[in-house]
């Protein structure tokens, strides 16, 4: 077994089997590390909650719903302002954020009557806002607050409102896993179905799995449109409340990360018979072979592929002057779930990385099934990665850069590691072929900064060199490749714009203005 | 005309100022040397607190979780830190400081961390560290009790609880800070050093800010050791700046070891950073040199550049910290302009007592309103409402999107600042703090004027 002990971790065996060494030709039967365990106390890992799981990652991207949390104050303060999903109505979902606020007298007395105060006083706040979620945390879970029966009574009360209710409490599971699982499956059982939305299309979607981070869902949904596919609603990321009840009625669920959301589509293949179609967003050739993918299912291969031609025309050359100079780079590839799998070959593939690493935060054995499966041999595989043990692996791999969180960023850029925010994105969107260009200049411009080329210059030892008064990023990176083949290709730096997403909303696309062709 | 001292009457709260407990008792923790803290509770309820560190100081901070899931949650959880103190221990050798942090989770399900600590201090620490400085110190932060602001407090007191021990006076003076930056520490110290004062600063937190060494083994943490704690018992006195963030250790001091305190007032502009040093000088006996009569002036003349032609009664909302919001509230009547709403983000009871509130009370000739466990709801409804009019905003950066949809310019001060590049670099705090507050503030209404065009062409010859 390949398996790889740190030595950090020698003391607690219980670590043993998290991380392994993809040998050369070897299969996932013989390295595939234990996943999604009980994390062991105090070893620092980078692991949330599922309360985080449920609310912050999957729940808050909904855009047109008041986000409540039924208990004290800083489970809200914490999970609001933390993340990039952006969305079409000016960002009410991370703009504003709602706790009851529980206190002392509440936790003993039962906060039943705060959290019906809370909500009607919420709504009258902000009346134009008739949607709501209210989220359990460890608190009002503990007390055994009934919050599903004060919903169902506002709602009685208040027949124009409708009220989401997803509980799962911060010790749900080992990590922010558990609480993916049942705010899908809770979506599922109480809202889908209770709405019928208006269909213009004869090709009916719902995009799952998707989070609209910078704008990656925007980008995307471009695409379907343009192919003449109405995207009935997304899960969530810009998504909104009463399209969300009305998934029902899509003939495809196209789902992209299978970490968070595939409970939610195989809980509709079963009660509704919907397909589900997973695809990559990411990177040229996945992102091509998913709309081709999507376009087989309905008939608009001819569709899916002009788009294709179109952008890979406007986009490929500028991505081939960053994948030129990104050769051989050293990648830890350190998300949080599904991005082990969905960039583990692309980015090798497409930009001629090398993945030396990939782990997985609150990951299944099943992503790292699909993580191991894809990347190159001699990669180095984590299960849920602790502080002591990634710095070590930094020490060991010595990677020119690391995709992963803000924190975990931190602490690969006093180890002169560049990082990357693999989850919010640095200049992002990352998704759609012009994204997948932003995300290779990202980390071109991150490997070949002239500052962290002087980071790495001790002045009271080293010899400083006095002639040169400046490096370009370029004058770096360029003495490694062949520059008269460079001369003479087609490449060049990236040309879009700072912001672009913004341009895409209010777009008119023809094919789907048929009206309700549900009716009748 | 008058100051009103209201309570937010909405229930439950719509953006909120403040965090829960267990973020202040974490805050205090990583200003201790060889410290790592453990919370027991969640673990949302460190990943959360962590990043929030790292979004203010862009920069890694050391905390453990205990990592209750549903069986501890159900069961009970002290187990789990039994395990991540013998963990932690393993693999940081360097750690002697273990304060071990309750949320509302493990205070809810009664998990007893005084118990386990006095059975971790007789079994596990003497069978297996016997050789090793370890102390475990529990400190109870209920989530649903106070806020950020009251965990802080607990924690400094808890901290100097544990080490504080009487030996041979020291000399010195005990400076607690309160929920503070590295670049107050540094203007703070600079005020010591010009009065030839010796002082154990609770915390040492200069450290936060680390360089990015060519070696990559630097670190950002605290330095504040044992024994500076040890020696808080033998001090001549001890000075807290804020009333709600240190106040308690003080108090603790003065009764247990007869260290006189001197609580407040917080050194935020002219008239008390004077005060602090009056309040030193007749706690040391030390004088007041003349080169900080020389960098008060300087101080003075910056201000006197500013305050007729740009302060003078300009409307300003400050929300944040509560010793924080009354210092610069106090200061901004000092610069002419009219504090017209004080949120303080929790419901301490202690507010209404206040003197420095009661004052203002008293002696404010216009509106203002101070409104207790407010949120920032309380202030966008009111400039929504029109019911203020606005010229300048002071506060944290949760607070951003306020000034960002309402057009009203806003100097970022307090915790978290995230959305600033280096503003815990500098002091807010002493003389030096003075000159950077008017500085910004001058610059913030500047650039204001520029992007609306209101009478933008008046600073040709300023």
């Amino acid at each position: 077994m390949p398996y790889h002990e740190f030595k950090c971790s020698e003391c607690i065996p219980e670590r043993k089997k998290h991380a392994v060494v993809k040998g050369e030709g070897e299969d996932l039967t013989s390295c595939l590390p234990l996943g999604y365990l009980n994390t062991i106390p105090g070893t620092i890992s980078e692991r949330g909650c599922a309360f985080c799981g449920a609310k912050h990652v999957i729940g808050t991207p909904m855009k047109d719903v008041i986000h409540l949390c039924h208990g004290p104050v800083g489970c809200t303060y914490d999970t609001w302002q933390t993340k990039r999903y952006i969305s079409d109505n000016d960002n009410f979902q991370f703009k504003y954020t709602f706790a009851t606020d529980m206190k002392e007298k509440d936790i003993v007395f039962g906060a039943e009557k705060l959290l019906k105060k809370n909500i009607i006083d919420a709504f009258k706040t902000f009346p134009e806002i008739k949607r709501m979620s209210v989220y359990q945390t460890c608190a009002s879970a503990l007390i055994g607050d009934d919050i599903d029966a004060i919903a169902k009574e506002v709602m009685g009360e208040m027949p124009d409102v409708d009220i989401f209710v997803c509980n799962s409490p911060g010790f749900a599971g080992p990590s922010q896993s558990g609480g993916h699982h049942l705010i899908n499956i809770a979506w599922v059982n109480q809202k889908v179905g209770t709405f019928e939305p208006k269909i213009t299309s004869d090709y009916v979607m719902n995009y799952v799995g998707e989070y609209n981070i910078q704008g990656d869902q925007e980008v995307m949904v471009d695409y379907f449109k343009r192919m003449g596919i109405q995207v009935l609603s997304t899960f969530t990321g810009n998504g909104s409340y009463d399209e969300l009840r009305g998934m029902h009625k899509a003939q495809l669920n196209v789902l992209e990360c299978a970490r968070s959301a595939e409970y939610i589509c195989n809980e509709l293949r079963v009660r509704y018979g919907t397909p589900r179609m997973d695809i990559d967003g990411f990177g040229f050739k996945p992102l091509s072979e998913s709309l081709l993918k999507v376009g087989l299912f309905f008939g608009l291969e001819k569709e899916a592929q002009a788009i294709i031609d179109e952008e890979i025309a406007r986009w490929k050359p500028e991505f081939d002057w960053y994948a030129r100079r990104l050769k051989g780079v050293k990648v830890c590839l350190w998300p949080g779930g599904s991005k082990l799998w969905h960039w583990a070959h692309v980015i090798h593939d497409e930009m001629g990385v090398d993945v030396v690493s990939l782990y997985t935060k609150f990951g299944h054995q099943g992503d790292m099934e699909k993580g191991i499966a894809r990347c190159a041999d001699g990669a180095l595989a984590i299960d849920d990665p602790n502080e002591l043990e990634g710095i070590e692996a930094m020490k060991e791999l010595k990677p020119d850069i690391i995709l992963t969180g803000v924190r975990p960023g931190e602490v690969a850029k006093k180890m002169r590691v560049q990082y990357l925010n693999a989850h919010a994105y640095h200049n992002g969107p990352y998704k759609g072929f012009e994204g997948w260009v932003r995300f290779a200049r990202d980390i071109y411009n991150a490997v070949y900064s002239p500052i962290h080329q002087l980071s790495g210059l001790d002045i009271s030892k080293d010899e400083i060199d006095t002639d040169n008064r400046f490096m370009t990023r370029q004058m770096i990176s360029d003495v490694k490749i062949d520059k008269e083949e460079a001369a003479i290709s087609d490449e060049r730096e990236y040309t879009g714009d700072y912001d672009c997403v913004t341009k895409l909303r209010g777009k008119k696309y023809p094919k789907l203005e048929k009206g309700d062709i549900s009716v009748g | 005309m008058s100051c009103e001292l209201n309570k937010k009457e909405r229930s439950g709260v719509i953006n909120p100022i403040f965090t829960c407990q267990p973020a202040g008792a974490q805050y205090a923790s990583i200003g201790i040397e060889d410290c790592i803290g453990i919370v027991h509770g969640g673990q949302g309820c460190v990943m959360f607190v962590r990043l929030l560190f790292a979004q203010h100081f862009k920069d890694n901070f050391l905390l453990a979780s205990s990592s209750l899931h549903e069986d501890a949650a159900v069961l009970g959880g002290v187990h789990r830190v039994e395990k991540a103190v013998d963990v932690l221990l393993m693999r940081y050798p360097d750690v002697k400081v273990v304060p071990i942090i309750s949320t509302c989770s493990t205070e809810i399900i009664g998990d007893d961390i005084d118990g386990v600590v006095r059975k971790l201090n007789n079994g596990l620490l003497k069978e297996k560290y016997a050789d090793r400085e370890i102390h475990l110190i529990p400190i109870h932060t209920p989530s649903f009790k106070g806020s950020m602001i009251e965990g802080y407090d607990v924690a400094v007191r808890d901290f100097v609880k544990a080490f504080a021990k009487k030996e041979e006076p020291n000399g010195k003076i005990n400076l607690i800070t309160g929920w503070v930056n590295p670049g107050d520490v540094t203007a703070l110290k600079h005020l010591l050093s010009e009065m030839d004062v010796d002082a154990t600063v609770l915390f040492e937190i200069e450290s936060f800010v680390s360089p990015l060494m060519p070696d990559g083994e630097a670190v950002s943490h605290g330095s504040t050791t044992i024994e500076d704690m040890k020696s808080t018992a033998n001090a001549i006195g001890t000075i807290a700046l804020n009333r709600y963030e240190g106040g308690q250790a003080a108090n603790y001091l003065e009764k247990e070891f007869e260290v006189p305190a001197v609580i407040g007032p917080t050194p935020i502009g002219i008239r008390n950073t004077d005060a602090f040093l009056a309040n030193i000088k007749k706690m040391t006996g030390k004088s007041i040199p003349q080169s900080l009569v020389r960098e008060r002036g300087i101080a003075i003349d910056t201000m006197t550049n500013l305050i007729h032609m740009f302060f003078a009664d300009k409307k300003v909302a400050i929300y944040g910290n509560p010793d924080l919001v009354i210092g610069l509230a106090e200061f901004c009547l000092d610069l002419e302009m009219k504090p017209v709403l004080l949120l303080l983000g929790d419901d301490n009871k202690k507010y209404s007592k206040d003197p420095r509130i009661i004052e203002l009370q008293e002696k404010v000739e216009y509106d203002m309103e101070i409104v207790q466990n407010a949120d920032l709801w309380d202030l966008e409804s009111r400039i929504k409402n029109k019911e203020i009019d606005l010229d300048l905003i002071m506060g944290h950066s949760k607070g951003r999107f306020t000034s960002i949809d309402n057009d009203i310019p806003m100097l970022r001060v307090g915790f978290p600042v995230y959305d600033r590049a280096g503003y815990y670099r500098h002091p807010i705090l002493g003389y030096a703090g003075a000159i950077w507050l008017v500085e910004e503030m001058a610059n913030v209404l500047f650039t204001d004027m520029e992007y609306k065009k209101n009478k933008e062409w008046i600073l040709n010859v300023w």
